[in-house]
């Protein structure tokens, strides 16, 4: 199971509740704005017919009844919109009617409007014109109705937007359960692909498209499983028809051998008799190659493996027949590096690495073993080397190298079974550069594949 | 030994049967799993040579069946497959032992006297002794007339089986297989050039041979009395 936090739904459900939160802020601040700026419209429209209701008076009435006038405005308490404030000057600024105390900072000469201050907490939309020769008004209408009907909104859009959320969040998460369950079962198949075959029996082609992901997950499960059966069969049969009649063969050849022939035709005999070996040997490292490939990337069956150990002793294993040849073989392992592996295939890889270093390192040269962590596992010789047309293919079935001289011993499998066994192992196994590392022959070195 | 052959390709059997015939050992053949089954629950055995492939039912399976039902016959497996995925199949399918086609006939006798050796207990005790030679299993040590053999851990290791399968031959593949814990053949010489090791240690100082190479098959430990 994913944890939480990598889990897709999960992701798309924040993904959700983020998204929502962002049009639930733009819709309130377009409402609010839109509010607003009505609000700021429909005072200016009333202080522009105020206004020019004022100006109709001091034209036909003079100075003195516009003064009459707009007292009895001021003691009128509006039914409807902002309370109306007047501030009648003469062009110095002193005040001569009306509830404002100063002159605001708008130029009456080109009629200028704005939101002006009135009192200590209150604004207003505001007008100021030039009625006549030393003499300016400003009408202005309180536009503090404004903030009550913005902070209803807000309101709203805060409790409204919280019960969206927790819905959305509720009915993700219920969607996601949903979904998780079901893409769960397909990786559970994947990741235990023994069991897989159940998957294509639920998978419906006509449902949705996890249904039909469901339906091609366990068809393709069931071929995969399905080809591994007819490998293992084939392999099984194969092995089987060519070791019996082999079997059958060597058989002859030790009753021959029984009936104590003369020394040339034992010989012959014997020989023949080491053929067969070759051909099952073949046979079986070409299996054991095919196996490790098919398996590659599989991490099923594998347990944890102490690699220092395993090298170790096949190092102590090798140190006398080393010594035999003349050369000096050391080691030199980090302790207790552990690796999840097959430990017999881990083995045999090291036990190739070891016969082809002793079978192409001529007398009195030397064979170097080193295991580090993580792991790196170098296998470095003063031989001949690896001729460089030779390395691109040095790990093929069945090739042999150019400076290995008359060498016709062995299979030609042995580095490409240890090549197989390593990548079944998720390692690589790769020749070095002799300048770079090493003893100047050969340098093999087997590390977690990149 | 009484042993039950179980294989259903009759060259194979004959084959077996002139084997251990020499060998002076009782073969009786069942060429089906269900007929070797049932002939398995009603007689005694010392030893059971199974076939894998089998035409009803397989090696495993009857290696399962026999000891759900409590027969601990020693077994081997003697199979055409031989990789060593098999061979761990068969062994961890409860097979004492596994013999891949083409064989050294010397090789199945020698497995087959291990088993029947092992199973008869032989080997459980604290201290081997055989001719001139003691192994202390516990304590790790080794002596020869009463002289202490100065063995490094692997050396006492190969000792101690030679010890277990002492005056029989052992093999090659026996050794890699319960010393080394190896089911391959290497394609050095690293069992000949360690028993090597041995001899010289085991003979250093006295007149008599204490191992003999058996050509063809492998080694067999002697007494060592003069």
């Amino acid at each position: 199971m994913i944890e939480a936090r990598r889990s897709i739904f999960s992701r798309l459900v924040a993904g959700a509740i983020v998204l929502s939160l962002v049009l639930l802020a733009g819709l309130w601040w377009l409402t609010h704005q839109t509010v607003s700026t009505t609000l700021q419209q429909a005072a200016q429209a009333e202080v522009d017919v105020d206004l020019a209701g004022l100006a109709d008076i001091y034209a036909t009435g003079g100075r003195v009844e516009l003064e009459a006038r707009i007292a009895d405005r001021i003691a009128l308490t509006p039914m409807e919109g902002g309370a109306p404030h007047y501030l009648l000057a003469d062009d110095s600024g002193r005040v001569i009617a009306g509830d404002l105390t100063t002159w605001p900072a708008l130029d009456p000469t080109v009629s200028e409007s704005g939101i002006i201050a009135i009192g200590a907490n209150s604004k207003g939309f505001a007008r100021a014109v030039q009625l006549g020769p030393d003499l300016r008004l400003v009408v202005a209408r309180g536009i503090d109705i404004e903030t009550p009907v913005l902070s209803g909104i807000a309101m709203a859009f805060a409790g409204g937007g919280a019960v969206f959320i927790g819905l959305v969040a509720l009915l993700g998460r219920f969607a996601a359960l949903g979904l998780q369950r079901r893409i769960g079962r397909i990786n559970l198949a994947f990741r235990e692909p023994q069991d897989g075959a159940g998957l294509a029996a639920t998978g419906r082609i006509d449902g949705d498209e996890i249904d039909e992901l469901t339906a091609h997950s366990g068809a393709a499960l069931a071929r995969v499983n399905d080809l591994l059966a007819a490998y293992k069969d084939t392999s099984e049969q194969l092995a089987h028809e060519i070791r019996t009649p082999l079997s059958h063969l060597d058989n002859r050849l030790v009753k021959a051998l029984a009936q104590k022939p003369d020394t040339a035709i034992a010989e012959r005999l014997a020989e023949a008799r080491g053929e067969i070996r070759r051909i099952v040997q073949t046979l079986e490292s070409l299996l054991d190659i095919a196996a490790s490939k098919a398996n590659r990337g599989d991490r099923s069956g594998l347990v944890p493996v102490n690699l220092s150990g395993l090298v170790t002793g096949i190092c102590e294993l090798y140190a006398g027949s080393a010594e035999e040849a003349g050369l000096e073989l050391r080691w030199t392992i980090a302790p207790d590096v552990i690796i999840n592996g097959d430990e017999r295939q881990l083995g045999r890889l090291m036990t190739n690495m070891l016969d082809n270093a002793l079978k192409y390192v001529p007398r009195g040269g030397q064979i170097a073993i080193t295991l580090e962590r993580g792991p790196v596992l170098v296998v470095a010789d003063d031989g001949p080397g690896i001729d460089p047309r030779d390395r691109a293919r040095i790990f093929e079935r069945f090739y042999r190298g150019r400076l290995r001289g008359e060498e016709t011993s062995g299979s030609g499998l042995g580095l490409a079974l240890a090549h197989a066994i390593a990548e079944r192992h998720g390692l690589s196994l790769t020749l070095e550069e002799r300048e770079t590392t090493g003893l100047g022959g050969a340098v093999f070195r087997i590390a977690a594949a990149a | 030994m009484r042993i039950l052959y179980v294989e259903d390709d009759p060259r194979s059997a004959a084959a077996v049967g002139e084997i251990l015939g020499a060998s002076g050992d009782v073969l009786v053949w069942e060429d089906n799993g269900s007929a070797a089954l049932l002939r398995a629950g009603l007689e005694p055995f010392d030893v059971i040579i199974l076939d894998r492939m089998l035409g009803d039912i397989d090696g495993l399976t009857i290696t399962r069946r026999l000891r759900e039902g409590g027969i601990g016959t020693p077994i081997l497996i003697l199979s055409a497959l031989g990789r060593s995925s098999d061979r761990a199949d068969g062994l961890d399918g409860g097979a004492d032992d596994y013999l891949a086609k083409p064989f050294e006939p010397e090789e199945l006798v020698a497995r087959l006297r291990a088993l029947h050796r092992r199973a008869t207990g032989r080997e459980h005790s604290a201290v081997i002794l055989y001719g001139a030679f003691e192994c202390h299993v516990k304590a790790r040590t080794a002596f020869r007339n009463n002289r202490h053999l100065a063995l490094s851990p692997k050396e006492f290791e190969l000792f101690r089986y030679f010890m277990e399968n002492a005056g029989e031959v052992v093999t090659r593949e026996m050794l890699l297989r319960h010393v080394w814990k190896m089911d391959f053949d290497p394609q050095t010489n690293v069992v000949d050039v360690n028993i090597g090791r041995l001899r010289r240690k085991l003979e250093d100082g006295f007149d008599r041979p204490a191992l003999e190479t058996i050509l063809g098959s492998g080694y067999r430990l002697l007494d060592g009395t003069p």
